[in-house]
């Protein structure tokens, strides 16, 4: 029987052919990759999009330093930072014109407020752009998208977990189980979404009363039609769902001015905006101290290198809620695009929603899992929650993550 | 319930006084010159922008403290701004306005909306760009301590906000000094003069154009002041003006426009209505409050609560 044989023509041939396929290939492999941060850089949230963009500014610094993503044969990221505005008319528009714009995007991330998030995701779901978000809002992933990730627990997850933790922590520390919670927040939708679990089953599972509900349209320009009530109804403790720390700094003066401080009521806030290092400058550490903040992610005591780096490299007081966030969705795109191998956002979507891993970019979340459901949520999601001590967010929950002990005011 | 029909009853005087302060600036501006300046909100925005820097910027007011320098501060927003307002007018504002413009009714009206609202375009980017976008505020533990009167019937107790006490103080010191100044001077008699007739008031020897000027730049001046005073009390970025440009407008639009003292009485009205209401309504529909007062108003007295009884400016 004879062997084949190739022939000296052929195997030139075929060695051009191959030579060219690589060639061709390490041309479409892109020098760069596009990526969008839509986040509120003006209006009454400009702060906390100015804090994911230094985080998500150091995650591309990261990414690039090591290589940038080596399947595409080490494309850099390159991180386009858009200002959605201070309305959800303007994020869309926003996102309208990034999408014209920018037609070699392959994922983005944003918009912080739920508002926005919900407005602008109707654009980039229609563009099949993967979109990573920290938004809490429920409606977010109960639309039917197939391109939208949420990381955080949704509102609706978050105030399922946080009313029982709450509960425990004050029996533990005063022996009875509280009976009264006052509910004062404003009408966006991560807090409307925090606030129907609550009212729809969680007060009566506790065996809790709402004695006070007072919802305000934000921005606040004055609390004392909110907190003078509160002050009235004597509650075990109250739940501050604001989405602006403006708000929240006048809901905490308010509170201290009536005599019932973080330090003597337990207030319970619920979002970034509660930690940001803005806050500490405009309200001081007296008035914030022992104000407890449930949160959808936090820098656990295992992340302090990268905390310490990133306090280097901005000045920053401490690596925090909207921080880390924007940094773990780059490290996901980054990985996603890593094993999608191509610049192409279909491949992109795809890779997310197969991911299940337990190391990467999960290590930025609490539980150290990364995986999507079939809405896009985040699997075993967990809550975090922080407490102002001494001029300082301090990790008191989960125990696997905390780095102080959790004060109950009495 | 006698403790929360007190506290924002209390709270809606307090606020309200600073907000008649904030009107009295848009009311002068258009009482004297007749022009409807969009940017009001802009110049309460520099006014508290301007209070922060000297507060933080000045040694003498860092000397004075955080109880007194926040106040002082506010105060000296008002000549600063004032400055910034007539020179707004003589390179601005005056091409748009003045008696020359004043005949010419069909182009005169049209630009001073486009101008002022350009500037307001304007002064709210360029905050952007020159202030950032990070919320400031101007730092005072009075900000959350109470002056605290009682016990009333029931055992209630009134909470009363020292930073707002104070600044409530000063907005009303600085609204009778302005009075004084518009009843008993000689200025006040020219801008008011300018005001009625200006034709009439050039044949009179008074220059309408400088006191148009001095009119906008007491405005801005005016406005500033209670800018930096309740910049003592809340946070504000460079958009913070859009908040408070329709409480003005409803404040001036209530009290009766040209009236200085409607104008006063007209933003103590807004701030009463807004926060009573909340004692019936949803704190949600605080604003909405203040528009259905206002629709009444508009429709039953369209020359406002007070055009007849105050005087004109």
């Amino acid at each position: 029987m004879k062997t084949p044989t190739i022939g000296r023509r052929a195997a030139l041939s075929l060695g051009g052919a191959a030579a060219l396929a690589g060639a061709s290939r390490a041309v479409a492999a892109p020098a760069e990759v596009e990526i969008a941060l839509l986040v509120p850089l003006s209006g009454p949230w400009a702060e906390q999009g100015i804090l994911e963009r230094l985080g998500a500014e150091m995650a591309v610094h990261d990414v690039n330093k090591a290589g940038g993503i080596k399947s595409l044969g080490g494309a850099k990221l390159k991180l386009l930072v858009i200002d959605t505005g201070a309305t959800a008319e303007t994020a869309k528009d926003a996102a309208q014109r990034m999408l014209s714009e920018h037609p070699h995007l392959v994922g983005g991330m944003g918009c912080w407020l739920s508002t926005f998030t919900l407005a602008v995701t109707e654009v980039t779901e229609r563009a099949k752009l993967p979109w990573l978000t920290l938004s809490y809002s429920d409606a977010i992933t109960d639309r039917g998208f197939h391109y939208i990730f949420q990381t955080s627990p949704t509102a609706n997850a978050q105030a399922e977990q946080i009313v029982p933790i709450l509960m425990k922590l004050a029996q533990d520390t005063t022996g009875k189980r509280p009976t009264k919670v006052a509910i004062v927040g404003d009408n966006t939708a991560a807090s409307v979404s925090f606030l129907k679990p609550i009212k729809s089953h969680i007060l009566k599972d506790e065996k809790l009363t709402a004695v006070v509900d007072e919802i305000y349209t934000p921005p606040l320009s004055d609390a004392t039609t909110l907190v003078q009530p509160v002050r009235a109804a004597h509650p075990d403790f109250v739940l501050l769902l604001s989405t602006a720390s403006g708000d929240d700094k006048l809901l905490a003066d308010t509170f201290s001015e009536y005599g019932m401080p973080g330090s003597k009521m337990p207030l319970i806030g619920n979002g970034g905006h509660w930690v940001v290092p803005e806050l500490l400058k405009t309200t001081g550490a007296p008035i914030l101290q022992d104000i407890m903040i449930g949160l959808a992610n936090w820098p656990g005591k295992d992340l302090n290198a990268l905390s310490a780096r990133y306090e280097k490299r901005t000045g920053n007081p401490w690596f925090g809620h909207n921080e880390i966030f924007a940094y773990a969705h780059v490290q996901i795109l980054a990985w996603a695009l890593n094993k999608a191998g191509a610049a192409n956002r279909e491949k992109v979507a795809d890779a997310i929603r197969t991911m299940d891993i337990t190391d990467g970019p999960a290590i930025y979340f609490p539980g150290h899992h990364l995986q999507f459901d079939s809405k896009g949520r985040r699997v075993d999601a967990e809550l975090v929650i922080v407490q102002w001590q001494n001029g300082r967010p301090v990790t008191v929950f989960p125990e696997a993550m905390a780095v102080g002990k959790a004060v109950w005011p009495t | 319930m006698l403790e929360n029909v007190l506290n924002a009853v209390a709270a809606g005087l307090i606020i309200g006084c600073l907000y008649g302060l904030m009107c009295i600036g848009l009311g002068l501006i258009f009482g004297i010159m007749k022009v409807v300046n969009f940017a009001q909100g802009e110049l309460l925005m520099l006014g508290m922008y301007v209070s922060l820097y000297l507060v933080g910027g000045f040694v003498a007011l860092g000397i004075l403290g955080p109880y007194i320098g926040p106040f002082v501060a506010a105060l000296l927003a008002g000549p600063v701004l004032f400055v910034g307002g007539a020179l707004l007018h003589r390179f601005l504002i005056s091409h748009v306005s003045g008696l020359s413009i004043a005949s010419r009714t069909e182009t005169g009206g049209f630009g001073q909306l486009i101008v002022t609202l350009g500037i307001s375009l304007i002064l709210q980017n360029g905050g952007l760009i020159v202030f950032g976008s990070t919320p400031k505020s101007v730092l005072t533990p009075l900000s959350a301590r109470a002056f605290i009167l009682g016990p009333f019937p029931g055992g209630a107790l009134l909470f009363l906000n020292q930073a707002r006490v104070y600044s409530c103080a000063v907005a009303i010191v600085v609204a009778i000094v302005l009075w004084l100044v518009m009843e008993r001077t000689r200025l006040g008699k020219s801008l008011r003069a300018a005001a009625d007739n200006p034709v009439a008031a050039t044949y009179m020897g008074i220059d309408v154009d400088r006191a148009y000027r001095i009119a906008f730049g007491l405005g801005a001046g005016i406005t500033a002041i209670a800018g930096g005073l309740m910049a003592t009390y809340l946070t504000f970025t460079p958009f913070v003006g859009l908040d408070y440009v329709i409480i003005m407008y409803s404040g001036v639009v209530l009290g009766g426009m040209g009236s200085i003292l409607g104008a006063f009485w007209g933003g103590l009205t807004v701030g009463f209505v807004q926060q009573v209401s909340a004692l019936v309504l949803p704190p949600q529909l605080q604003n909405a409050a203040i528009f259905v007062v206002f629709l009444l108003i508009v429709g039953l007295r369209p020359e406002g609560l007070f055009g007849r009884s105050a005087e004109r400016a």
